[in-house]
């Protein structure tokens, strides 16, 4: 689904992804930990070119993203991302957010966009909330509406970038559920997160990364007993 | 000393006629700049530099130059230039639209450079193209959070339209001199102007501020 090669990023003269290769098979959940400036979050943002990469190669399902011929906008219409802020719209009700892309990316009728849109929103446990706006709604509600909402494009992949940094901790509990219920259902997932339980119970592959680059990759049952790299053991001793 | 009320009653037909003239100019200049504003309030943060740089050329000459001047630009350089007469309303028109679109293009591009750039990549994410992400989230937002500067622009552009009294086009102010050669009446008169000019700028802000209220209600 993703081959990643020598990946670099220099914010001008701050070099924050220092060659990065990996690659993340179609159904598997990649959980990226490390300490906050490590570079997960960039490292996930160049997966679908918010941030363009400075040096190295970036395949997406075949297509390399990171030949300027390529059209970043078709790839983008089936790797749905969910951020730590939410960006939800503000002007329009939850079914709107949801139905925006399928209306107007897709160009699906008014009709089957709104039908696809309450599908997702039942699925999320939203179906009630379809008429609300984001700011009628709660943290995890927010968050829940705008997974649904990249869901509506029916993306081969999901890109979540700390999708319970901004929650309240009773909240935190929601948006993980629907997350792994969407894990289970097989979707191919990149998730950038503190919630080592998450990590542990869903994901299949943990990536450590510090400074730059992926110190450690191991799945979940070892990097969590026992991780070999000193610096992911003086991390997950701080947070574990 | 006594003041004679009765001339600026008699003369108030006329001077409404006048003002009426006032808001014509001030509501379609007021509306021919929101668009030429929008392009290039757009056009100033856009990626293509060259477009960059002429829009703020643009916005420079007609912020650091007088309307007046504009006003005389317009209405007896362009003729000489292109060689053809031009009509006093067009030149009015012509002025004030293109004053108030480089006005108009500062607030717009405040307006949109104030949406959070989370909503662009959320967009973007999503497939968008540049064009979709204007058009359907970042503008919609930001024209909303542009109506009390706009209001204030309309306002502004309501007061700087006695400026085409110059070229002789029949406004309030304009109206007001003929009345007062006529009368000898200028205290009464210019009042009377002011008192006019103060009740359609307090219009003007009450409906801005019942617009404002109209669309936070709607989010």
């Amino acid at each position: 689904m993703f081959k990643i090669h020598d990946l670099h990023k220099h914010f001008g003269s701050l070099h924050v992804l220092k060659g990065i290769t990996c690659s993340i098979a179609k159904g598997q959940v990649v959980v990226i930990i490390g300490p906050s400036g490590s570079g997960k979050s960039t490292f996930l943002r160049c997966l679908n070119l918010l941030e363009k990469p400075t040096g190295g190669t970036i395949y997406v399902n075949g297509a390399e993203i990171t030949d300027p011929k390529t059209d970043i906008r078709k790839v983008r219409e089936d790797v749905g991302m969910v951020f730590q802020r939410f960006n939800l719209f503000p002007h329009m009700t939850a079914l709107e957010n949801v139905a925006f892309a399928p209306l107007r990316v897709r160009q699906l009728s008014k009709h089957e966009a709104h039908e696809r849109a309450l599908d997702l929103l039942v699925k999320v446990g939203l179906g009630d909330k379809a008429s609300s706006y984001p700011d009628q709604l709660s943290g995890g509600q927010q968050q829940r509406v705008a997974i649904a909402r990249a869901l509506a494009m029916r993306p081969k992949a999901m890109l979540f970038d700390e999708p319970t940094s901004s929650l309240d901790p009773e909240m935190i509990g929601e948006v993980l559920d629907v997350m792994q219920a969407l894990a289970e259902e097989g979707m191919t997932m990149v998730v950038v997160t503190h919630e080592m339980g998450f990590a542990r119970e869903v994901g299949d592959l943990v990536l450590f990364m510090d400074d730059g680059i992926i110190m450690e990759q191991a799945p979940p049952e070892i990097m969590f007993s026992c991780p070999s790299n000193e610096r992911t053991q003086a991390f997950l001793s701080k947070i574990l | 000393m006594t003041f004679r009320w009765d001339i600026l009653y008699r003369s108030l037909p006329y001077l409404w006629e006048g003002a009426q003239m006032t808001i014509k100019l001030t509501t379609i200049a007021v509306g021919a700049g929101f668009m030429i504003g929008t392009l290039l309030g757009m056009a100033r943060i856009c990626q293509y530099k060259p477009l960059r740089i002429l829009a703020a050329i643009y916005v420079d000459f007609i912020r650091g130059t007088p309307l007046l001047v504009q006003i005389f630009l317009v209405y007896m350089g362009l003729p000489q230039l292109l060689s053809f007469p031009m009509p006093r309303l067009t030149a009015a028109l012509l002025a004030l639209s293109l004053n108030s679109g480089a006005y108009v293009a500062e607030i717009v591009r405040a307006g949109i450079q104030s949406i959070d750039p989370g909503q662009t990549e959320a967009a973007l994410s999503l497939g968008c193209s540049n064009a979709q992400v204007m058009r359907y989230i970042v503008l919609p937002q930001a024209f909303k959070r542009i109506i009390p500067p706009l209001g204030n622009e309309f306002i502004a552009m309501l007061k700087d339209s006695s400026l085409v009294s110059v070229i002789a086009l029949e406004e309030l102010v304009r109206r007001a001199n003929i009345v007062i050669t006529r009368t000898y009446r200028p205290f009464e008169i210019w009042l009377g102007v002011a008192f006019m000019y103060l009740v359609m700028t307090l219009a003007i802000s009450r409906l801005v501020a019942y617009m404002e209220r109209r669309l936070s209600v709607d989010v």
